[in-house]
């Protein structure tokens, strides 16, 4: 097979759904025109624990337009069979059952929904539902003593070495509790359903980032075959996360829309996204390290709580940075969740990974305040040769030269490493980097590829689109594939009943699905390159398949431009309508190498030396991702994960009122996150390169580990402006008075 | 949002007339909607002022202004008049809010806004202002950027205003039309601190009208600016504000004007810190003495104790930025 000639792949083009997006025709999940549709509001718990005694719904059912109200009183039948399909969703524990008992277990839980044939008139009888409680006395603050006696799930182990010995016997030691609040997804678009039932068929349009992770839960909820079911979702206006799993009101919907027998749509408030569905879980992060004179780490001891609900054991990766990232011989970790009266965490950018690079990578800027070593050259003294917890090589692992090329271009020669020693007026200017890891997933992904007879293509794959732009990066690939130009390839995603995808999350998309449409792209091309030589009526007849290549819709023998036929001659010669190959990629076994994807993050930052004010000034990253398919979408990831960690870093607080479990900042005013004014020059370099090993196509994912090390790199620099190590995020004014 | 009717008024007597018949006022509406959409806020009927001809900007004839209650937000601060007489007004206003919301505002509706204690805009939560007995859920809640002056134990609400600092520094006055005619109230009589009754916000008859609000003519040469200090740099309420105007003749204060915001109850004056400048030389020195006196009084809650120092800090700054000073 001849190798592509590539033109689209690597081009800096804008999105081919950009159009559709600021001209308001893209169609996320609350646009959807559904004939006959009503509407449904969620009525949630105003207690975070206790039982609902009485629910009084008659002024809400005298108001005009109300159809129909479910609560637990209603029983209403649902399977909740075990979906082992939900592979996502935490290992221990059950997932909410809606309305099916008394029980209250957070603040904000649905008790009971209303639908009414307007909107206005289901938010309003919501507002005129009467519940009452018999409620105790919550438990959501994990920093509260007698907290961790409750966990009735033994803590996450690992151990390497003799820590404790190691950590004895270093000649450098450091400790430090890091404390990283809870953070909310906060995505522009609110989590919507619209469900409508069609006898025994359920047709569900949900923000997702899962169709077919949807189709699957909604089958064991509904306790019917996942044939029945089919989830639509082609755009979501953000979600870092907070779209993989299927939440309770995708269920309330489907079952609103089952009861009252009329399609139903419901949309989560500003406020219930604050309960209804997911978020980044508060940590207390306590490290010690211990380190040679030289800056050797010899010994790190690791404890890890973070909060998770009642119902539900939520972990994450926290653990896996403290094991890889540098070489130290004895690590010890302990990870435990402590349940709480609060909803169920989730996943949300850089999960858990990001926040043990809080903790490591500020340890890591201490350690070389301590030692007198520069940070980076700290960082390049602890480069492990190969992956620490396995032996096993690395695939690719390029973090030095991130580290080198980033130093290099952020002009890190000029930091003075001693602090408070740079002044402009009434600012304290300091740098700070942090490294960052995140491993490179893959599974198993298949595609749909049709040319038909007008020359022009088209792709299915199930999965999502939340904003990195898989519609327009995926196009690239299949258009280079199939020889085609951008305009004569449409990719389309989004539908449970397109070809299986993973979930879209953990930055597997591009490896996964791009590996199975390059497949299928590359399958459709022989197939029409072996269509044209075995055909005596074509110019390429008796061509060796393997020196013919696809260039604007023309087949051609590569050295002979001017020998070779389009796609549509080609099928219409043969009377084929069309041609049509299916994609896949399976990933290899994990067992010969250690793939993970890299980064360094540069900060400089401005505090005010009197009012305590951090202002950011400069950013930087550097990243060892592999190969760049879309370098314009790759910097709408790194530079928006950027402005995520400042919000971060300096200003997002998810704050609970610990004395009934209120979230009191459950909106985007008083949940504050980065607006432009705070957000300075950003850049991103990629290191040029590729890593087959991974897939196919040389990535090794992109959306997770831009955000892994930013808050760190902040909070350094922060460091280097004033002398404060400031160990809880956000570094707010308090901390710098 | 409860059901309610509307009507648009067309002059001044219709108003007032649906105003005493209990009709909310509604201007530019960027307050009360909200408010409504949370159900805090439930009228019967609302009274659309937006028609009423007060949208004038002037030059009284001693030098002061008068700025119409209807006047946007956007409008007074891009007036000449405001700034070249008071620049902390345009400063104050557009260190307000978003544009979207500036272009909306009005003047009026900018001191009458209610508070961004969450709490009194929770409906399920315990607010003496928005429920009076329910008791002050704040007092002893999630209280980093409430108040530390001019609190009592009913309520810590902080008064959420830029412009009104400003008014308050500069001793401003409010003018009011109402069925039996109408009245002028100085600034700092207008706002009421809570004491037991913080649902009673305003010095406000029923069915009584802002008409526009009149800045004093002061001695001229006057400088004056407006200092902001809040988490994020643009659309978020203060953590402390700073409003000052100083003239200054012969290398002598003689005049010295200073307001907070973000930290009272009410737009805090400063009239300590006041005393402390009139009649001395500008110097840094008497910048941060004079700030010292700044959080006098103040009753730091759990989570604000940082704003007593913040606010000195932010006072002295100010003066120096204003009053000229390394």
């Amino acid at each position: 097979m001849s190798p592509q000639p590539q033109a689209a792949v690597g081009a800096p083009l804008s999105r081919v759904d950009g159009r559709l997006k600021v001209t308001g025709q893209a169609k996320y999940t609350a646009d959807h025109d559904i004939d006959g549709v009503v509407h449904a509001v969620i009525v949630d718990s105003s207690v975070a624990r206790g039982r609902i005694t009485g629910i009084d719904t008659r002024a809400a059912d005298a108001q005009p337009g109300v159809l129909g109200l479910i609560s637990h009183l209603d029983k209403p039948a649902l399977a909740y069979r075990d979906n082992p399909g939900a592979w996502l969703d935490p290992r221990s524990g059950e997932r909410l059952h809606v309305f099916q008992d008394d029980k209250v277990r957070f603040l904000g839980q649905p008790v009971a929904v209303v639908v009414a044939r307007t909107l206005e008139a289901a938010q309003h009888a919501a507002d005129l539902v009467k519940v009452s409680y018999d409620a105790e006395k919550p438990s959501t603050d994990m920093s509260a003593s007698g907290v961790p006696e409750n966990d009735p799930l033994p803590p996450q182990n690992y151990v390497r070495g003799n820590p404790e010995d190691a950590l004895a016997s270093a000649v450098v030691k450091l400790e430090g509790t890091y404390r990283l609040t809870r953070n909310h997804h906060n995505a522009l678009e609110p989590h919507a359903t619209i469900a409508r039932w069609d006898g025994e068929k359920l047709t569900v349009w949900d923000k997702t980032q899962w169709t077919v992770g949807a189709r699957d839960e909604l089958a064991a909820v509904f306790g019917m075959s996942a044939e029945n079911v089919r989830v639509i979702s082609p755009f979501v206006g953000g979600a870092f996360g907070n779209g993989l799993r299927t939440w309770p009101h995708t269920t309330i919907a489907a079952l609103a829309a089952r009861q009252i027998r009329r399609p139903v749509k419901l949309v989560l408030t500003r406020e219930q996204l604050y309960y209804g569905v997911g978020y980044r879980p508060a940590y207390e992060y306590g490290l010690r390290l211990g380190s040679t004179r030289g800056g050797r780490v010899t010994a790190a001891l690791h404890r890890i709580r973070a909060e998770t609900s009642s119902y539900e054991h939520y972990v994450e990766g926290v653990m896996n940075p403290g094991q890889m990232l540098y070489a130290t011989p004895h690590v010890r970790q302990a990870y435990r969740t402590v349940p709480l009266d609060v909803n169920t965490p989730t996943f949300m950018r850089g999960p858990g990974w990001s926040s043990a690079a809080f903790a490591i990578e500020s340890a890591m800027d201490e350690l070389a305040h301590e030692t007198g070593i520069d940070p980076i050259e700290l960082r390049l003294r602890n480069e492990p040769q190969e992956d620490p917890v396995n032996g096993l090589p690395w695939s690719t692992r390029r973090l030095t030269e991130c580290l080198r090329t980033g130093a290099r271009a952020f002009g890190w020669h000029r930091r003075n490493p001693k602090p408070r020693s740079r002044r402009d007026g009434d600012w304290l200017i300091g740098m700070g980097m942090a490294s960052g890891i995140y491993d490179t997933l893959r599974m198993q992904s298949e595609a749909r590829v049709r040319l038909d007879a007008d020359g022009t293509a088209l792709v299915q794959a199930s999965t999502s689109d939340m904003g990195p732009g898989t519609y327009t990066s995926v196009t690239q690939l299949a258009a280079d594939a199939l020889g085609l130009t951008m305009r004569t390839v449409r990719f389309e995603l989004g539908d449970s009943t397109f070809p299986p995808s993973p979930p879209h999350g953990g930055s597997q998309t591009m490896a996964g699905v791009g590996s199975a449409v390059q497949d299928g792209c590359d399958k459709l091309r022989q197939e029409a390159i072996k269509l044209a030589v075995e055909d005596e009526r074509s110019p390429l007849h008796g061509v060796d398949a393997d020196d013919i290549v696809v260039r604007g819709g023309r087949l051609h023998v590569k050295s002979n431009p001017a020998r070779g036929e389009t796609y549509r001659q080609l099928l219409a010669r043969n009377s084929r309508t069309h041609l049509e190959t299916r994609g896949t990629f399976t990933p290899s076994g994990d067992d010969r190498y250690s793939m993970n994807a890299y980064s360094v993050t540069f900060a400089e930052v401005a505090v005010d030396r009197r009012l305590g004010l951090v202002r950011m000034r400069r950013m930087l990253g550097v990243y060892d991702v592999g190969r760049i398919i879309s370098p314009k979408l790759a910097d709408s990831q790194a530079l928006g994960a950027m402005v995520g960690g400042v919000g971060q870093a300096l200003l997002e607080h998810t704050a609970t009122d610990h004395r009934d479990g209120r979230i009191v900042n459950a909106n985007l005013a008083d949940y504050l996150v980065p607006v432009n004014a705070d957000i300075p020059d950003i850049k991103a370099i990629y290191l040029d390169g590729e890593d087959l090993h991974a897939d196919p196509i040389g990535v090794k994912g992109l959306g997770e580990i831009v955000k892994v090390g930013v808050a760190p790199a902040i909070a350094n620099a922060v460091f280097n402006a004033t002398g404060r190590r400031v160990r809880d995020l956000p570094i707010t004014a308090e901390a710098l008075l | 949002m409860h059901p309610f009717s509307y009507t648009r008024a067309t002059d001044t007597r219709q108003a007032l007339h649906a105003g005493r018949d209990g009709g909310r006022y509604i201007a530019g509406g960027t307050t009360l909607v909200d408010l409504m959409r949370e159900t805090v806020e439930r009228p019967r009927t609302l009274v659309d002022i937006s028609a009423l001809p007060l949208r004038e900007i002037m030059v009284t004839r001693r030098g002061g202004l008068r700025i119409g209650a209807l006047v946007r937000m956007s409008e007074a601060a891009a007036h000449r008049g405001v700034r070249a007489l008071y620049p902390v007004i345009s400063q104050a206003l557009e260190l307000s809010a978003s544009a979207q919301l500036r272009n909306m505002a009005t003047i009026g509706g900018n001191i009458m806004q209610r508070t961004r204690c969450t709490y009194f805009r929770d409906v399920t939560a315990a607010c003496n202002k928005r429920e009076p007995g329910s008791g002050c859920a704040a007092l002893h809640g999630v209280n980093r950027t409430h108040a530390i002056l001019g609190t009592s134990d009913d309520c810590v609400a902080t008064h959420p205003s830029d412009v009104a600092v400003a008014f308050a520094a500069l001793e401003a006055s409010v003018h009011l039309m109402g069925a039996d005619g109408e009245r002028t109230v100085p600034f700092a009589d207008f706002l009421l601190k809570p004491g037991s009754t913080p649902n009673r916000e305003q010095a406000l008859r029923p069915g009584e009208l802002i008409t526009a609000v009149e800045l004093p003519a002061l001695p001229r040469p006057l400088r004056s600016g407006y200092l902001k200090v809040r988490d994020r740099q643009s659309y978020e309420f203060a953590l402390t504000s700073a409003a000052v105007a100083l003239h200054i003749r012969h290398g002598v204060i003689r005049e010295a004007k200073v307001a907070a915001g973000g930290v009272g109850t009410v737009p805090w004056k400063l009239t300590a810190v006041e005393r402390q400048l009139i009649g001395r030389r500008p110097s840094d020195a008497l910048w941060t003495k004079a700030a010292e006196h700044a959080a006098d009084g103040a009753r730091p809650l759990q989570h604000n104790r940082f704003k007593v120092e913040l606010l000195k800090r932010t006072v002295e700054r100010q003066l120096r930025i204003v009053g000229g000073g390394k």
